[in-house]
């Protein structure tokens, strides 16, 4: 079995850094991309199993990328996409408002490597299930 | 608006002051006329019969000289004496008696002499004289009175009496249709007695005296019964004699000044008096002028209405006291018209000055000067209204004032949490890091006791700062309020529910109190729960074992929003109580007393910001070394929500 790669998109080092080292102690295959454009570019090119993205509140990046991605794929290939959207600031109407837009979970800032690490298994799992079926 | 009312006011008090007089006038005048007025017929009546006293007691004056007369020794026997004697004897009583014709007649009723220049003829004749026939026919009675002469019997007696009886009659409006111009035939006042001789009728002696353009009886009246009373110029008091409903003898004026001989009663007069033989009392239209008058008939001897008696005074002068009462009743209601407008003025003055000052304070209160001049205070109610609204305005700027703060805690709060959000995601980054490399530091099996436990102190305060920034973000985030409708007091007991083990732990007691009925109100739940277990936990900590800790539900209204009920939940302690100086900064975040680590400082905060959003309010009350309340009113009614 392959090991998954996943794309964590952030504009904070630490936090690149932090994913990097917590997510491939775990075996996983991690890239690491600080803007929204590197990140198209690598969605266009390469498949990746999972993509961890900052929605950077205020600012409307994340926002930004998810739309960029939907109009790009094919919509069945978006709908099995799974993406977990981050933020260090947020209220119960961004997350729902993120969960509309595409994203699968949502993991609020500051994470610990064992929040991080549960998020991620849960929502592989899940896409697993969905593409078994 | 201003104006209007004065005038009003004095309009009104005109109105009544108006009303007043003419009632009174009205009244008064009718009143006071009409009882001068019965006084005035009362009196003609008394006149009037004056009047008759003095008429019959000319005709008794005739008989009585003529009684005399016969007792007269050549009367006595008159047909034993001269002619010429005798004539001469009865002139001289008729010249004291003052009468206008006296003779004698034998039994039969011949007349044997008279006086006046025409001599009894001596061929025999028809009785002319009425008294005498009279006498004759119905022997025995006393005969006196009046009776009517025609023309004849006047020429045989003396044709200066048929002279002075022929009266030329004056055409006079209001009296009865006539053909006649003249009159020949008059009344007479008139008397007979017989003269006896051995018991035997001999013959009668007769006299009288002829009542036209014979004032002496009218004027007589008019001096004795009115006393000559002239009222501008005119006598007041006015007799006459009627022969028929012709003036034959009277003092009423022609407004020629002339007697008025010859002019006639009215028609509704002359047919009261003279022919249904009534006395008549009235205002009366005589001649030119209105009199008061009173008429009754005059009889002849034989029983027949042939004439009529009047008195009658002038009804100006009673007209003149009318005039003069009107006039001095207008005067007066014209004076408290007068006096009415400068009172109604005083009054309208005296209300509407501080009404004005109260009207230019509304207007500076309107403007947003909630301390405006009302002026003194009024004693009338006025005053009350004055009082009333300086009340008013006194809890406008309490309100205002509790307006502001509440603005100014909310502004704060704003501020802050914007500040927190920032701060927050900012740090939140780093903490990330900290928090991974910790972990995974934590993970590693190759160090040694000392540096693990190290490690351990810097993951946990790493963990604190984690909850701090948490709570920042909890306070600054606006969260959704997922509201339903709610019981309180179900709430209430709920939360207790979940504190009850720490009181009894900590040795307090606890007790909740609900109010009855208490309508549902749309709440969140959760995050009033938490408010609720954030107030009562800070009372836990508040207070020394052995206290309390009561709560209370109830309905309240609204502290400075008016006439706003809603529901109140009260938790009141019996802790250490604030100081006065920390009660202002209670809701500022990371306000806090306690010990570091102990509180963020934030709980406070938070709850202040979901009742808030709620529409409703957080009131304290604290007292050291008491205890404390806090009060959650929240409205009733739903309120917007964000």
């Amino acid at each position: 079995m392959r090991a998954k790669r996943i794309l964590v998109v952030d504009d904070d080092k630490i936090v690149l850094i932090s994913c990097k080292r917590v997510l491939e102690a775990e075996g996983y295959q991690v890239v690491l991309v600080s803007n929204v454009e590197e990140a198209l570019e690598l969605l266009g090119r390469i498949h990746f199993d999972l993509m961890i993205m900052d929605i950077k509140m205020p600012d409307r990046d994340g926002l930004y990328l998810l739309e960029k991605i939907k109009k790009n794929w094919p919509l069945e290939k978006w709908e099995e996409f799974p993406i977990l959207a981050t933020s260090g600031y947020s209220t119960l109407d961004t997350i729902n408002n993120l969960i509309e837009r595409g994203a699968k979970d949502f993991l609020a800032k500051p994470f610990t490597p064992d929040e991080l690490l549960s998020s991620v298994k849960k929502i592989l799992r899940k896409g697993e299930n969905h593409g078994k079926r | 608006m201003f104006s209007s009312t004065r005038t009003r006011l004095i309009l009104s008090l005109l109105g009544v002051s108006l009303l007043v007089g003419i009632v009174s006038l009205f009244i008064g005048v009718r009143l006071l006329y009409n009882t001068v007025l019965n006084e005035a017929y009362t009196r003609i009546r008394l006149d009037l019969n004056a009047a008759r006293e003095i008429y019959d007691s000319r005709i008794k004056n005739i008989y009585t000289a003529l009684d005399i007369a016969s007792l007269d020794k050549s009367i006595n026997t008159y047909d034993s004496q001269e002619k010429l004697h005798l004539v001469s004897k009865l002139e001289n009583i008729a010249r004291k008696a003052n009468l206008d014709f006296l003779g004698i007649t034998d039994a039969e009723g011949e007349t044997y002499c008279r006086i006046g220049p025409i001599p009894a003829s001596e061929k025999p004749q028809e009785i002319k004289n009425p008294i005498v026939k009279y006498l004759i026919e119905n022997y025995g009675k006393t005969a006196m009175g009046t009776v009517v002469l025609d023309r004849s019997f006047l020429m045989d007696e003396n044709p200066s009496l048929a002279e002075q009886a022929r009266i030329e009659l004056i055409p006079t409006p209001r009296a009865a249709p006539i053909e006649e111009k003249i009159e020949t035939s008059t009344m007479a006042l008139c008397a007979a007695v017989p003269i006896y001789k051995n018991d035997k009728l001999l013959g009668v002696i007769y006299g009288g005296i002829v009542l036209s353009r014979n004032n002496e009886i009218v004027d007589t009246v008019r001096e004795t019964v009115f006393r000559d009373e002239v009222y501008k110029g005119r006598s007041i008091g006015t007799a006459t004699i009627f022969y028929n409903d012709i003036r034959i003898s009277t003092n009423v004026l022609t407004p020629e000044g002339k007697r008025a001989i010859g002019t006639r009663v009215s028609e509704e007069v002359r047919n009261r008096v003279l022919v249904k033989g009534e006395r008549w009392t009235d205002r009366a239209f005589v001649v030119s002028d209105w009199y008061i008058t009173a008429y009754e008939p005059i009889e002849d001897i034989f029983g027949r209405k042939v004439g009529i008696l009047y008195t009658g005074v002038l009804e100006e002068k009673y007209v003149d006291v009318r005039k003069n009462v009107v006039s001095v009743f207008i005067l007066i209601t014209l004076a408290g018209m007068v006096v009415s407008i400068g009172l109604g003025y005083l009054v309208a003055n005296n209300i509407m000055r501080p009404v004005g000052r109260l009207i230019s304070a509304s207007q500076e209160v309107s403007r947003g000067n909630l301390n405006p001049d009302i002026g003194p205070l009024s004693a009338s109610e006025i005053g009350v209204l004055q009082n009333t609204f300086s009340r008013m305005l006194s809890s406008l700027r309490e309100r205002d004032k509790l307006q502001r703060a509440e603005l100014l805690q909310s502004e704060k709060q704003a501020s802050i949490g914007r500040l927190a959000a920032g701060v927050a995601h900012e740090i939140n980054n780093p903490l990330t890091g900290v928090l991974t490399f910790t972990h995974l530091l934590l993970r590693r099996a190759d160090l040694n006791e000392e540096v693990l436990s190290d490690l351990k102190v810097i993951a946990n305060e790493t963990e604190r700062v984690r909850q701090i920034v948490k709570g920042l973000l909890d306070f600054s985030r606006q969260t959704e309020l997922e509201s339903e409708p709610t019981d309180i007091n179900q709430l209430v007991n709920a939360t207790v529910t979940l504190v009850d083990n720490e009181a009894l732990v900590k040795g307090l007691k606890l007790e909740f109190l609900p109010g009855k009925s208490l309508p549902r109100i749309t709440v969140d739940r959760s995050q009033l729960q938490s408010v609720l277990m954030n107030i009562i936990i800070n009372a836990f900590d508040a207070t020394e074992p052995g206290g309390s800790v009561i709560i209370k539900t109830g309905m309240g209204y609204s502290p400075g929003k008016i006439n706003r009920k809603g529901i109140e939940i009260s938790v009141t302690d019996t802790g250490h109580g604030i100081p006065q100086e920390n009660l202002d900064r209670l809701f500022d975040p990371f306000f806090t007393t306690k010990d570091v680590g102990q509180g963020t400082g934030l709980g406070l905060a938070v709850s202040y910001g979901i009742v808030e959003r709620h529409g409703g309010t957080i009131r304290v009350w604290s007292e050291v070394g008491k205890g404390s309340t806090f009060t959650i009113w929240l409205p009733l009614e739903e309120k917007g929500e964000s």
